[in-house]
């Protein structure tokens, strides 16, 4: 009797084991794969980089400045999937691409609506403009791309930017965000950010099965 | 012992739920339902709906972009477009998983009670 509880207890004990350490597999495994994506995009050099990204972890925006990283970083989405229409052969990522032109433009047409309501002027500032330039080169990089590589690109992009986007959103604009309706709106807008960001991985991994 | 104790107890405060159920079954053949699903924050809630056969579901769609309700297994049945604010009403008829074709990820469900008063008795 005695001699069974401790089996089991190990059991577990063994199981617990083999579950955590897979988990921190997977979690840098995923960690890795977004860090090869943004050396892939921009070419700036290490230093930058990092100094840019502990820059906009409290970074302070203004309420016009929110809104124009808001509408910025959807119109980002809307570019890549237009270039996805025009490059993609496949039905499942013309179909992914459709969702982004359709979802994030309602998004904008919120948030455009909002800000006329308000009447606030969204501001161009230091953080719209990074994803500007980001979203320049990683469209130079996936124009230079055709057929299945295409797509594959533009999916690992598709993840890499909802991961991206979701966490500003969550650490930066949400946070910064003075006006109750602009927070509200923010927070509105992460369900379908996770939701795309579900659905591009989900395509990876079908990608991966092929 | 303290285990079949609560076993007693919860089968007597079950039992009388069951008995009116089965009477609600009869019931609720006799007139159809209208049940409500909601879109909100890219979920169907409730996301698992019981009904019976002939009732009417409702899909609301109360978030800020477009969805679709979407028979999964055959296609068997598709709501059109659904923008924010719009609604589409459908019979049910078998019980289905459906999915939005818009966001895969987006999933439901609807059961159509079997159970009906007789087979209730059979148990
Ligand atoms: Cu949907």
């Amino acid at each position: 009797m005695k001699r069974s509880k401790t089996i089991i207890a190990r059991a577990t004990g063994l199981l617990l084991c083999v579950l955590i350490s897979g988990f921190t597999v997977l979690a840098q495994h995923t960690g890795q794969q977004g860090n090869t994506q943004k050396q892939g995009t921009q070419k700036q050099g290490k230093s930058k980089s990092t100094q840019q990204k502990s820059a906009h972890q409290n970074m302070k925006l203004t309420d016009p400045e929110i809104a124009s990283v808001a509408v910025v970083a959807n119109q980002i989405d809307i570019d890549h999937a237009r270039l996805a229409q025009e490059k993609t052969q496949n039905t499942e990522v013309l179909n992914f691409a459709q969702t982004m032109i359709t979802d994030h433009q309602a998004v904008i047409d919120q948030a455009t609506a909002l800000v006329k309501k308000l009447n606030v002027t969204p501001k161009e500032n230091q953080l719209s403009r990074k994803l500007q330039t980001d979203s320049e080169n990683s469209m130079k990089m996936l124009r230079a791309k055709s057929g299945s590589a295409f797509d594959q690109a533009y999916i690992d992009h598709e993840v890499t930017y909802h991961k991206a986007v979701i966490s500003t959103v969550e650490n930066t604009l949400i946070p910064n965000a003075k006006n109750a309706e602009l927070k509200a709106l923010l927070q509105n807008i992460l369900p379908s950010l996770r939701a795309h960001l579900e659905h591009a991985q989900m395509l990876k991994t079908q990608y991966a099965k092929e | 012992m303290g285990r079949k104790l609560l076993t007693g107890m919860l089968l007597a405060v079950l039992c009388p739920f069951f008995y009116l159920q089965a009477f609600r079954g009869v019931s609720e053949n006799a007139r159809p339902k209208t049940h409500m699903v909601q879109i909100v924050r890219m979920q169907f809630i409730p996301a698992v709906l019981s009904v019976n056969k002939g009732d009417s579901v409702v899909f609301l769609n109360k978030d800020l972009v477009n969805h679709n309700a979407t028979e999964r297994t055959a296609g068997k049945w598709q709501s059109p477009t659904l923008r924010p604010g719009d609604s589409w009403r459908m019979v049910v008829t078998s019980s289905a998983d459906y999915y939005c074709t818009f966001h895969p990820g987006m999933k439901g469900k609807l059961e159509v009670a079997r159970a009906t008063a007789k087979t209730r008795k059979k148990k």
